[in-house]
């Protein structure tokens, strides 16, 4: 037999081969009986130094495990049951999938439904929502408006060319705070950035519409 | 080369179905789980057939192993617990050998007394024991203090490198030809040994 691979073997008998020579040995030793054997008697040499007590070395243990290893099922082979087990964890995973979703659907619904209920056009396009600002904005006092739109109108009326659109602030704020629910964080710092930078003085600009449009969309 | 690497290399062989790598784990260590299960019962024979449940037990939780401790760590906590195990149901049954406990010596030796195989296994086993020492009396003192200092103290080969002052690659070559003297004896007395005791079996 190779002087080296001995060699190896008693140095991997004492963990003390590198693990890429460790893998290759291991492949060897576990198909040669004679390499095999050498390692037993290492085992053996081992137990003999210690003098372990009552510990029998000629024991027919490693033979009767071996013989009751082969009646077991191959490890390699029992991924069958892993697989089943992996199935059922699977199938319970798509239960929990579809009952999660269906959690996200519920949510959503409910939350659609409270905001239509807080402010019922909070879920609406926001060109459209700014249609009964306007209306507010032209009951408001001082301010100049064109004719009363339809309530339910989801067109915008146009300010005529000139006339400043005024939107009470607080109002404003109040659709902030009822949009925060529905808009992204970035549009929504935005969009408050804008009417913290606007002056009050100065509401009946039209920039901080614009503004606030361009940041939501 | 870290610690457990070859042990590791055998179950990860047995994990793909390499039932021989298995084989090789159980050679390595069915002294010292015979010797670790005998702290539980004094009977060797029935320290023999813990240690091959636990073995069994082991092969099959290899799959679960992921190698986070030590295979010997986790396959000596197996050991254990099967000890326990075996010493509760033991101690439940109405029969029981351990009556005379009370004298350890007696206890001792009608333990070793169940054992249909063990006046031939006790002189089979003396009879390794005394080769292997006159062996290591034979060998060069080098060679000797290097396989003394793993076999027994349990010493690293940097550890051993460290105490008797050369390279690590040194030690490796004393322990190899160390085992290759007290093998050369051992083989021809093992196979006549391990006939007898097949023929026992």
């Amino acid at each position: 037999m190779n002087e080296e691979l001995d060699s190896q073997l008693s140095a991997m008998f004492d963990d003390e081969l590198p693990a890429a020579e460790c893998d290759l040995l291991a492949r060897r030793l576990s198909r040669d009986t004679h390499l095999q054997a050498r390692w037993g008697r290492y085992a053996v040499m081992g137990a003999s130094i210690r003098a372990e007590r009552g510990v029998r070395l000629n024991a027919a243990l490693a033979g009767k495990v071996n013989v009751a290893i082969l009646a077991e099922p191959t490890l390699g082979a029992t991924a069958v049951p892993q697989r089943t087990r992996a199935a059922g964890f699977g199938w319970r995973q798509g239960v929990a999938g579809v009952a999660v979703a269906a959690g996200v659907a519920g949510v959503a619904a409910v939350s659609i439904f409270w905001l239509r209920a807080q402010a019922p056009f909070a879920a609406a396009p926001f060109t459209a929502r700014l249609a009964p600002l306007a209306q507010t904005r032209a009951a408001a006092p001082g301010t100049v408006s064109n004719s009363p739109a339809p309530a339910d109108s989801y067109v915008v009326p146009r300010a005529p060319a000139g006339r400043a659109v005024v939107v009470p602030i607080t109002e404003l704020a109040n659709y902030v705070v009822a949009h925060s629910e529905v808009s992204s964080p970035v549009a929504r710092r935005n969009l408050l950035s804008a009417f913290m930078t606007s002056d009050p003085g100065a509401a009946g600009t039209e920039e901080p519409l614009e503004a606030a449009r361009i940041n939501a969309q | 080369m870290g610690a457990d690497a070859s042990d590791l290399s055998l179950v990860r062989r047995v994990q793909r179905g390499d039932k021989g790598a298995f084989d090789a784990l159980v050679l390595k260590y069915q002294h010292k789980l015979v010797k670790l299960v005998m702290r539980y019962v004094r009977n060797p024979a029935e320290a023999e057939d813990i240690a091959q449940e636990a073995f069994i037990k082991a092969y099959r939780a290899l799959p679960q192993f992921r190698g986070d401790s030590a295979f010997y760590t986790w396959l000596y906590r197996i050991a254990i617990n099967t000890a326990k195990n075996a010493v509760v149901s033991r101690d439940r049954s109405p029969i029981g050998y351990d009556l005379d406990r009370s004298s350890d010596e007696s206890y001792d030796m009608q333990g070793r007394m169940k054992d249909s195989e063990t006046p031939e296994a006790l002189v089979l086993t003396d009879e390794i024991r005394s080769i292997v020492n006159t062996a290591i009396e034979a060998l060069p003192e080098d060679l000797r203090t290097a396989i003394v200092l793993r076999e027994l103290e349990g010493l690293s080969y940097e550890e051993i490198a460290a105490t008797m002052d050369c390279p690590v690659g040194t030690v490796r070559s004393r322990i190899f030809r160390a085992r290759e003297a007290i093998d050369q004896r051992l083989r021809e007395v093992f196979e006549g040994g391990l006939g007898r005791a097949e023929e026992l079996g």
